[in-house]
């Protein structure tokens, strides 16, 4: 992009102007394009969930149909696919609890007392999320079997609390330093406990990373595969496990599966939705909140 | 919970009720109560597997009684290298990790440059969120869209490519595993890119950008010379954040070619549960796991501490 010498005059501001309309427009056609990118194949399942089952995958395709949930009617009737859905549901959200319960009084601590090796700590905690699953796994997968921990709903919440413990103790962490420490002194002049410093002035303070880091973590927890797959058999199956179920046989349910899949989809996508605004915290374990 | 601690502060003060003294070991030793179970957790899913992973990779068979094992030394690593696909799935996955991260680092920061820069602000917010969307499909979900669109039969984008343009399709899922998988992440992932550098980008104070575009910068020298130095640690959390779950890949190809097809999407994630749970080779995959875990884990610190971390933290 060259830029123009100073040459006062109005060739020059028009020259201007219509170079931020060409900038303007191009811009404009990059992002609409990315757009179609993300939309279309969300569309795409969508579309295919809501056609009967006949029209599904007929070519070229019917771009005009009548919706209708009956998939979804006949996904929900499935015993098993609601015995996943709410196993996930139930396994996750304990999860979540958990987390946060061992958690934030952890990044508390860590953000208001003199740790010793406190920067290597921070690494360690997050040198966890270095680990790869797979390599995780295979360790707990015999000492699930010995401590009968296979394929329970218990299992599967430490599992998944495993894998955002350090998302959360590093989001919160950013959190509580930005709370001033003389709000809690002040509590505690008056009289407050440590604790009831805590629990009344500081927890309430930091509700906004609280509430994102639990979705975050619900998120993270919620799509996971590879535990369900090799920790779990009939009992506490996820739903991410269950949808594989469509696939495997030597025929696909197409339009069960677009069901399924959109019925994942969908909760999560109205969390994001919620929670954009702190996102960019959690995802980035903090680091874009202190800026 | 009889610590010293319990029995000196009785002896010091007046005789308290249970409960009070309950709260004042609370309160005392608050760090401690507060610190303990997240340390816990931390040495069971750090120290532990590691621990059993390198144990089973070293003897011959799994065993009830750890001290009865058979350890063979490091035949397990060699039969891994040898006839277990380590070497082929290690590079496979570089090749994922590099590339991937590459594409999703480079499109999300044009995207998140691009909507930052758009004028009206609710335009930008709904760019913003319409972006992010994409993180909301889970793996499963990510490889059905993959086997509905690009099914050679049915898929969409072949039958769209046969009738509108002069090209064949290829078969992506047979022909081009590794290059699908590849652009299904990105299609998955690069949102996370673009939400972090979107945030990076508004963090830039405006008079560093007006300063430059007053000495008359043109637009990419702002970005190399003031915008992407100001976001170093953010550019640089993004990308071993997004580095380290790359390495972790599993749930779309799993789901989309389960490793073939034959071993060309066989990510060590996909070799490692193969090698357990097809093949019935337990030690064989510990042994992988031991290179992978050894490999992530030093890759990551090393670019840590390369990089550093001191301009994030301080």
């Amino acid at each position: 992009m060259a830029t123009t010498k100073a040459e006062p005059g109005s060739s020059q501001r028009f020259e201007k102007d219509t170079r931020e309309k060409i900038v303007s427009v191009v811009r404009h056609a990059i992002l609409l394009t990315w757009s179609f990118v993300v939309l279309f194949p969300l569309y795409w399942l969508a579309s295919m969930s809501l056609k009967p089952p006949g029209q599904a995958n007929t070519l070229p395709p019917d771009w005009v149909f009548l919706p209708t949930v009956y998939n979804y009617l006949q996904l929900f009737q499935r015993s098993k696919f609601v015995t996943a859905f709410g196993n996930s549901l139930i396994m996750v959200a304990a999860s979540v609890v958990l987390v946060l319960l061992i958690g934030v009084p952890a990044a508390y601590v860590l953000s208001r007392y003199d740790i010793p090796m406190e920067r290597d700590v921070l690494v360690w905690i997050l040198s966890s999320r270095m680990l790869p699953p797979i390599a995780v796994v295979l360790p707990f997968f015999f000492i699930f079997r010995n401590l009968n921990l296979f394929d329970t709903r218990i299992g599967m919440v430490l599992m998944y609390v495993s894998i955002n413990l350090s998302l959360v103790v590093w989001v919160m962490k950013a959190f509580f330093d930005g709370i001033p420490v003389t709000l809690e002194e002040a509590a505690r002049v008056d009289g407050a406990t440590r604790f009831q410093g805590f629990r009344k002035v500081v927890l309430p303070a930091a509700k906004p990373g609280i509430y994102s880091v639990a979705i975050i973590s619900f998120i993270f927890a919620w799509i996971e595969l590879l535990f369900g797959l090799v920790l779990t058999n009939s009992k506490a199956v996820p739903v991410t496990l269950y949808v594989y179920s469509f696939i495997g046989s030597r025929s696909i349910e197409w339009s069960m599966l677009a069901a399924a899949s959109m019925a994942m989809i969908i909760p999560v996508a109205v969390f994001l939705i919620l929670v954009n605004k702190y996102l960019a915290a959690g995802l980035s374990f903090g680091v874009v909140l202190k800026e | 919970m009889s610590t010293p601690t319990q029995t000196q502060s009785e002896t010091r003060t007046k005789p308290e009720g249970k409960i009070a003294r309950v709260r004042r070991l609370w309160n005392d030793h608050l760090p401690i109560w507060f610190i303990a179970p997240m340390a816990t957790v931390m040495v069971l899913i750090t120290f532990f597997p590691g621990a059993y992973d390198l144990y089973l990779s070293l003897i011959k068979e799994p065993t009830l009684n750890v001290f009865a094992a058979d350890f063979v030394g490091l035949s397990n690593f060699s039969t891994a290298f040898s006839r277990g696909g380590a070497l082929h799935s290690l590079i496979i996955t570089i090749t994922v990790v590099v590339s991937a991260l590459i594409l999703e680092s480079v499109l999300g920061f044009v995207l998140a440059a691009l909507v930052a820069g758009v004028g009206s602000g609710r335009v930008k917010s709904f760019y913003r969120v319409l972006f992010i969307i994409p993180m909301a499909v889970a793996p499963v979900s990510l490889a059905t869209i993959g086997r509905i669109m690009l099914n050679s039969e049915v898929g969409i984008i072949p039958y769209v490519i046969n009738s509108a343009t002069p090209f064949t399709a290829p078969a992506f899922l047979s022909k081009m595993p590794l290059l699908t998988v590849i652009l299904m992440d990105t299609w998955n992932w690069t949102p996370f890119m673009f939400i972090i550098f979107y945030a990076g980008l508004s963090s830039v104070p405006d008079t560093l950008v007006e300063a430059s575009r007053v000495d008359g910068a043109p637009l990419w020298r702002r970005y190399v010379h003031v915008i992407i130095p100001y976001m170093k640690p953010v550019v640089f959390v993004a990308t071993l954040i997004r580095m380290i779950d790359l390495f972790r890949t599993f749930g779309v190809v799993y789901g989309l070619t389960q490793g073939g097809p034959g071993t060309a999407t066989q990510l060590v994630s996909i070799n490692i549960y193969e090698q357990m749970f097809v093949n019935n080779q337990v030690t064989v995959a510990a042994a992988i796991a031991v290179v992978y875990l050894i490999m992530v884990v030093a890759l990551c610190n090393i670019v840590i501490a390369k990089v550093g971390f001191d301009g994030v933290w301080d």
